[in-house]
């Protein structure tokens, strides 16, 4: 096997050094003074019958350039990336507090201001829903009079997965567990706010859009109905993002539209960034989830079936929640996960996907997957501790393992890399599983609680795959372009070592381009832990090419040697074994250019086709899985209700950790992450608007509600990956929450199945069980 | 003794954009990344703005506004201080210190090589507030213990990282230190 010098290394990442001196441009950094500034006024009712508007004070103001309702639109007022259903405008009705009623262009932002607070609207508010379970009924008021996806109501779509005999298998259990659970909206809570600038194109007479996205190629297809454009004029460009999980994907299209439409009315320059508050109240969230959740098990631990609903809050637009059907989203991966990371012969799952009068709810670091699997997390602990059996080893007796299927019918392959053994055993090892914790005998009792996962690589979509391409230049460097964004994941990194390990030039020889699509190829949306796999291989496979027409070359030209003899390494060429005799890359580059040999190339890559059948659930969505353990300790103060998360041990079977280094962040933030889903993190909404819209009172977790995350890598390779890779962004948060809430079991005995985990509801639940044990 | 915040005889002209602004016409003297300054901003302007907008100095960010996460952080006389919530007029005959001041002429700084070496850059939204709380640190306590460290940086906010690698960057250099 070959042998790897920088696959596996943790390189020093590309955007390091402008980073930590404070020269990466981000999208707010390439703001000029020639540029209009955009405001919007956003819906003051969330769910409302729009009966007025009068912008006439607004137009009339100095230094105002344009004030925009939805009857001045160019194009089509709808936009979305599954479903084409929220307004660049509001024009009858509001359905959330982020739809603008209005939008302006001012000489600076105070004017801006200034005209949006002139912008006369009246409004007769309805009845705004915060509860899907009460959308859902049959005399909720519909949010969408009509809906191009809507099945019934306010149901968007009622997704179905049955594998088995499910009530043959409860009737015959020994024991049945039966919980509700909850789950809360979360906030991506990226650092950077959401911001577009949008130009006029010179040259082609359509827009450049420059905003920090997390899917060029899907913005421009979603925004040029509206801007009433051809796809081909519509440029999206991405800077270095600061932050997305997810987020970026949604909210970009929304700043876009309103810069672009802008920029065409007024014919300048625009520039339109959301204040920390507007990031809170107008751009998508996590799907709350209310999860009925049954399980039949045996009382030797075996799992014979599962049977769960799933209620998701979709907000006011489907964005990233999916439909049947070709368009699947997070509904979609409710039913996927409905049974985590075991087989289980038996299974009945539901997932219903309901508009609400909150955020439209998108994608979110997990995507379903954190939902569901917090409820099956907590099952089967409660499974372990009805039977008297180690939770652990109930899940270790249960896992997927070489050759078992999943709910959805997939058989599982260790050639895939399937880790999950090796990571509970990790985990396990690490934390002392097996000893005896001082559960401690004053008010603060101390717990060790444990969870585990599965997650899919890739998107279960038709068109998953990637293009990237590859340019050899003439001195010996290699360019390298894709239209994955860089947000932090590290991804222009990755692809720098994979180009530079297939390829066969130095680490340092290598410069990508990304996230430009008037620059780079389609390699997909930068979302579904996909890109390290899908756009790895579309570069590996480019740079493939790019060696053996070198080496062709180089051996007809050079060597008089046949290619396959030959090896590239380091920027040098040579006979296998001899490298005293190599000629420089560029020299045969040099002579390749000269001799029509096609320097620049495209490479692709596409995994087996993803089937899944929304009616019955059945599928084989991913090609490939990752898996992992984490293992918490944790202190609760049972007279606050506070819980201090002591230690954090994650393990993940990464499949071929490409950089070391930026795997650990990815498991080190997802583990944060998780102890804010967990413990923290929740919107407070009260008929439609968010109570809190600042970092003073949405908390996320800071250096003191931390303890050292540590992480551990490991590695069951993917014979489809490159390198042997599997997807490690969105995992990492997975298992957390549910590990918390285990711990806090093994604690002081008290359940609780609703996150986050506050002190407040810790208190309440204590007392709660104080009482009925009195 | 002069006062270092003087009334300017006419509204400097930094830019069309802010030629419908408040009347630029505070002119405030401080010393930036070593160097002596004057700038002409609005009574009402803050800090952060004149950096970024009056100065070009970019790489102090605003991701809030409100004080809350920490990303515009700048040093003022070897506090860090949030240069969102701070008037520019506030810093006049003082000193400031922000992310593009700490490298030197050849090298960085050791904090910017060690968040690079322990791979505590994600997506880099909040290391150059990061950066300067720790430098703010380590100038007043060069041997912080963990907590230390924790307690510098727990008004900065980071949604990528978890802080672990963050606060082994500060404790290498911290250690580094003899």
């Amino acid at each position: 096997m070959e042998k790897l010098d920088i696959v596996g290394q943790s390189k020093q990442r590309v955007d390091a050094l402008v980073k930590v001196t404070g020269q990466a441009k981000y999208s707010a950094d390439l703001r000029r003074p020639d540029m209009l500034i955009a405001k919007a006024l956003f819906a003051k009712y969330p769910h409302a019958i729009i009966k007025s508007i009068d912008v006439s004070k607004a137009e009339k103001l100095d230094g105002v350039a344009a004030v925009m309702t939805a009857k001045d639109l160019p194009g089509r007022n709808g936009y979305g990336i599954l479903v084409p259903d929220k307004p660049v405008i509001a024009e009858r009705k509001t359905k959330y507090e982020g739809d603008p009623v209005a939008i302006v262009a001012a000489v600076n932002l105070d004017t801006a201001e200034k005209a949006i607070a002139l912008i006369e609207v009246v409004y007769e508010p309805l009845h705004a829903y915060d509860d899907p379970r009460e959308a859902m009924k049959d005399d909720a008021v519909k949010i969408h009079e009509q809906h191009p996806a809507a099945e019934k109501g306010n149901i968007l779509c009622v997704l179905k997965l049955d594998r088995g005999d499910v009530d043959k298998a409860f009737a015959e259990a020994d024991i049945v567990i039966e919980n509700d659970y909850e789950t809360p909206m979360v906030d991506h809570a990226y650092l950077e706010p959401d911001i577009a600038i949008a130009e006029l194109d010179s040259t082609t007479g359509g827009l450049i859009l420059t905003s920090a996205g997390q899917a060029v190629y899907a913005t421009k297809r979603c925004l040029a109905p509206v801007f009433g454009l051809p796809q081909s004029k519509v440029r999206v460009v991405a800077p270095v993002i600061g932050g997305g999980f997810g987020g970026k994907e949604d909210s970009t299209l929304d700043v876009c539209a309103v810069a672009g439409v802008l920029a065409l009315k007024t014919r300048r320059p625009v520039y339109f960034e959301l204040t920390r508050a507007e990031v809170f109240r107008t751009t998508g969230k996590r799907h709350a989830s209310y999860i009925k959740h049954r399980l039949a098990a045996n009382r030797d631990g075996k799992i014979v079936a599962i049977d769960v609903q799933t209620i998701l809050d979709k907000g006011a637009y489907v964005s990233m929640g999916g439909t049947k059907a070709p368009l699947h989203g997070v509904t979609m991966r409710t039913l996927v996960y409905a049974g985590g990371t075991y087989a289980i012969p038996n299974a009945r799952a539901r997932a219903y996907s309901v508009f609400t009068n909150h955020p439209y709810s998108c994608a979110f670091r997990g995507f379903g997957a954190p939902q569901v699997q917090f409820a099956v997390e907590c099952q089967i602990d409660e499974l372990a501790h009805r039977i008297g059996m180690d939770p652990v080893a109930v899940r270790t007796l249960n896992m997927l393992k070489d050759g078992d299927m999943t709910i959805t019918g997939q058989i599982m392959k260790e050639s895939r890399g399937l880790g999950l053994g090796e990571c509970i055993q990790k985990v396990t090892q690490r934390i002392k599983w097996d000893q005896p914790i001082d559960h401690g005998k004053g008010p603060v009792r101390r717990g060790k609680g444990f969870g585990a996962f599965i997650y899919g690589t890739g998107i279960p979509l038709a068109f998953e795959g990637s293009s990237a391409f590859a340019n050899l230049e003439l001195d010996g460097t290699l360019n390298v372009a894709v239209s994955s964004t860089e947000m932090g994941q590290g991804i222009a990194t990755t692809v720098a070592q994979l180009a530079a390990q297939t390829f066969g030039v130095k680490y340092e020889s290598v410069d990508v381009v990304f996230s430009d699509t008037g620059r780079s190829p389609d390699s997909g949306p930068t979302v579904g832990s996909r890109s390290a796999v899908m756009v790895g291989n579309a570069v590996a496979e480019a740079c493939r090419q790019l060696r053996s027409r070198l080496l062709e070359v180089a051996g007809k030209q050079f060597f008089q040697a046949d290619p396959s003899t030959l090896t590239i390494k380091d920027g040098l060429v040579y006979v296998e074994g001899r490298p005293e005799n190599a000629e420089k890359v560029a020299t045969i580059a040099a002579r390749a250019f000269v001799s029509q040999v096609p320097l620049s190339v495209i490479g692709t890559w596409f995994p087996p086709q993803p089937t899944f059948n929304s009616a019955d659930g059945q599928g084989e969505p991913y090609h490939a899985y990752g898996f992992g353990a984490h293992a918490v300790e944790i202190e609760v103060d049972t007279e606050t209700g506070v819980i201090n998360v002591l230690r954090s041990v994650l393990a993940c079977d990464v499949g071929k950790a490409i950089n070391p280094a930026i795997v650990e962040g990815q498991m080190e933030g997802g583990a944060a992450q998780a102890v804010g889903y967990g413990l923290m993190e929740e919107p407070i909404m009260a008929a439609g608007v968010m109570q809190n819209t600042g970092f003073h009172n949405y908390m996320i977790p800071t250096t003191k509600d931390l303890p050292d995350l540590e992480s551990v890598i490991v590695e069951h390779s993917n014979e489809l990956g490159p390198y042997g890779a599997k997807g490690i962004g969105e995992p990492p948060l997975i298992a957390g929450a549910p590990a918390i809430r285990n711990a806090i079991y093994d604690a002081i005995g008290v359940k609780i199945n609703i996150i986050p985990l506050t002190p407040r509801r810790v208190l309440e639940a204590i007392r709660q069980q104080a009482g009925q044990a009195r | 003794m002069t006062s270092d915040v003087q009334l300017a005889t006419r509204p400097a002209d930094v830019s069309a954009r802010d030629r419908v602004d408040a009347a630029k016409n505070l002119v405030v003297s401080f010393v930036l990344n070593g160097k002596p300054l004057s700038v002409a901003v609005a009574p009402t302007e803050l800090l952060a703005d004149t950096l970024r907008e009056g100065l070009g100095l970019t790489g102090t960010k605003v991701a809030c506004g409100t004080g809350d996460c920490g990303t515009c952080t700048a040093i003022l006389d070897g506090e860090a201080v949030r240069s969102c919530l701070m008037l520019t007029a506030m810093v006049a005959g003082k000193t400031v210190e922000t992310i593009e001041g700490l490298a030197g002429e050849s090298d960085i700084h050791p904090i910017q090589q060690a968040f690079i070496d322990t791979g505590a850059v994600q997506c880099g939204y909040c290391t150059p507030g990061m950066i300067l709380a720790a430098k703010a640190l380590l100038d007043e306590n060069p041997k912080p213990s963990a907590d230390d460290i924790k307690e510098a940086i727990s008004g900065n906010l980071c949604r990528c990282t978890g802080y672990t690698k963050i606060i082994e960057a500060i404790d290498k250099v911290a250690n580094a230190v003899a």
